[in-house]
């Protein structure tokens, strides 16, 4: 069985039914996205690690309601590209993948940098790419020009 | 007081910092090293000197204005990335583009390519010692500048695709200046296995050294050569054929052990696959027009997003765009291959000596403005 197949067993019986959205045309680069609720988060990314998924990207979206975190996993076989979505309101703070993906500990520590989304239980959160004493988080959409900033509705829903 | 000298030394850790300007570091990175005499204690790469904040550039630009800086993140694949940006909005908007553009696009590609591996191979034998292979690196490279200056009007960050297309056309010249650069690179290999690869103090520098288990590479997300010196045969042009590669007859070259030696031989293989590209290419091109004309001059793409992913020089990279229908993107992620295959430095440099923190620094080809982005 393919490693796409297994991974979207494990996660259709963790999640809600209508969560797992399928796209078998790989439009927007991935087989399937799936909204995961922010408690939901380690055990999603555990079920990718056992099927032999690497973790590829970690990036935020800012939006006037909601922070959306978006995790692209893939594995070493034909288009199995997989996105993880969290919704993560702007007051709240996400769980660390760090210790299942080592690789997300510096992408964790980017999305810090750019958006002061701090990933609780993380074993470092130092700034990455910007200074030490940088005080702004550039990608925010309050920051610095921007052409528009939307409820998440605008774009997705 | 006598005594007091002879105390015994406690704290005999000491950090070296290697970078932020270091010859061997390709750029502006800062290795904070702890050693135990001679031998890697902990690593801490310190990235972020060259921070630009494209990602935040591309919100404040169009799609048409973002072009240029896609080649300015990795400058040694910049035609790689200035085709990964355009394919990935193409995607999104659908935007058809003519046959003939997409054979100069991967032809192009392929060249620089093999002129980003030729750098590493110069740039990492000279870290090793030998300044002779550079030379004879940077004479063929210098063919591919001129081929691809030719076309694109610059020699290193090209900004030659357009949404439909390219710039300007390929004529007989071009054609046959590419033909004469696959046949006198591969003249050469003879020199460069004679040179290095069978180099008895080349061998003993890259063997067993900085090995990189699979799992490892798994863990890190660690793509291109590196991951596929590790015995994996994943490449984005077979796994996610984009553009016409699934066309071309090439084969993936792997390693065995995910040594600098694997990882060394790897990219060699890549280059001569990257010519096999060529030719195909080259036979296979045919005649029409180079641009879509129509495509009209701000690109809108649809609500939505895409994460297009590519092979560089370097691995798998993915432009993540999300539109909100605006001729700005709403958002641009850049997931960059160094990314990973850097921050593997603080395992593998564990227990390592210091001369071999170098020669694995230089074996995996990082590029540390890719990464700061």
């Amino acid at each position: 069985m393919a490693k796409r197949e297994v991974v979207t067993q494990k996660l259709q019986a963790m999640l809600p039914e209508d969560a797992v959205c399928k796209d078998d045309s790989f439009k927007a680069g991935v087989v399937f996205s799936a909204q995961v609720p922010i408690g939901k988060l380690r055990e999603a990314i555990k079920a990718c690690d056992e099927s032999e998924y690497y973790l590829e990207s970690i990036t935020a979206l800012d939006f006037q309601d909601t922070f959306e975190l978006v995790y692209h996993l893939n594995c070493y076989e034909a288009k199995s590209r997989i996105a993880l979505r969290v919704l993560c309101g702007h007051d709240q703070a996400p769980a660390t993948v760090s210790d299942i993906f080592p690789s997300a500990l510096w992408q964790e520590r980017e999305v810090h940098d750019f958006f002061a989304i701090r990933f609780t239980d993380s074993p470092d959160m130092r700034p990455l790419l910007m200074p030490e004493d940088a005080d702004y988080y550039p990608l925010r959409k309050t920051f610095g020009t921007v052409h528009a900033y939307h409820k998440r509705e605008k774009i997705y829903g | 007081m006598a005594e007091q000298f002879r105390e015994p030394v406690v704290e005999h850790i000491y950090t070296l910092n290697l970078g932020p300007q270091h010859p061997s570091t390709h750029g502006v990175l800062r290795v904070l090293l702890d050693l135990d005499g001679e031998f890697i204690v902990k690593a801490d790469p310190i990235i972020g000197y060259g921070h630009r904040g494209h990602e935040k550039m591309a919100e404040n630009r169009t799609y048409k204005q973002f072009m240029p800086n896609s080649s300015r993140m990795d400058y040694l694949s910049g035609l790689l990335y200035n085709h990964g940006f355009v394919l990935a909005v193409e995607k999104m908007a659908e935007v058809q583009v003519p046959e003939r553009a997409k054979y100069i696009r991967v032809i192009c590609s392929e060249l620089n390519r093999i002129s980003s591996h030729l750098l590493w191979f110069g740039t990492y034998v000279m870290d090793l010692g030998g300044f002779t292979p550079f030379l004879y690196a940077f004479d063929d490279r210098e063919n591919i500048l001129d081929i691809l200056d030719r076309v694109s009007g610059s020699r290193l960050t090209y900004s030659y695709c357009r949404f439909g297309g390219v710039t300007r056309d390929i004529d007989e010249q071009f054609i046959d200046m590419t033909r004469a650069f696959v046949k006198r690179l591969r003249s050469r290999w003879s020199d460069y296995h004679n040179l290095v690869t069978k180099n008895v103090i080349f061998i003993n520098r890259t063997r067993d050294v900085g090995v990189i288990s699979a799992d490892l590479a798994r863990q890190f997300g660690i793509v291109g050569p590196n991951l596929r010196a590790c015995g994996i045969s994943f490449d984005v042009r077979k796994a996610e054929p984009y553009e016409v590669y699934d066309r071309f007859d090439f084969e993936i070259p792997t390693g065995a052990n995910g040594d600098a030696l694997d990882r060394y031989n790897v990219r060699l293989e890549e280059m001569e696959q990257s010519c096999r590209i060529i030719e195909q290419a080259l036979d296979q091109l045919p005649a029409g027009a180079h641009i879509n004309e129509a495509v009209p001059f701000k690109v809108r793409p649809p609500r939505g997003e895409v994460y297009f992913a590519f092979e560089s020089a370097r691995g798998l990279t993915a432009f993540y765009l999300v539109s909100d229908g605006s001729p700005y993107p709403y958002r641009c992620h850049i997931r960059v291959p160094s990314f990973g295959n850097l921050q593997v430095l603080t395992e593998v440099l564990r227990g390592m000596l210091v001369a071999d923190a170098i020669s694995i620094l230089g074996s995996i080809d990082v590029v540390i403005p890719e990464i700061d982005r």
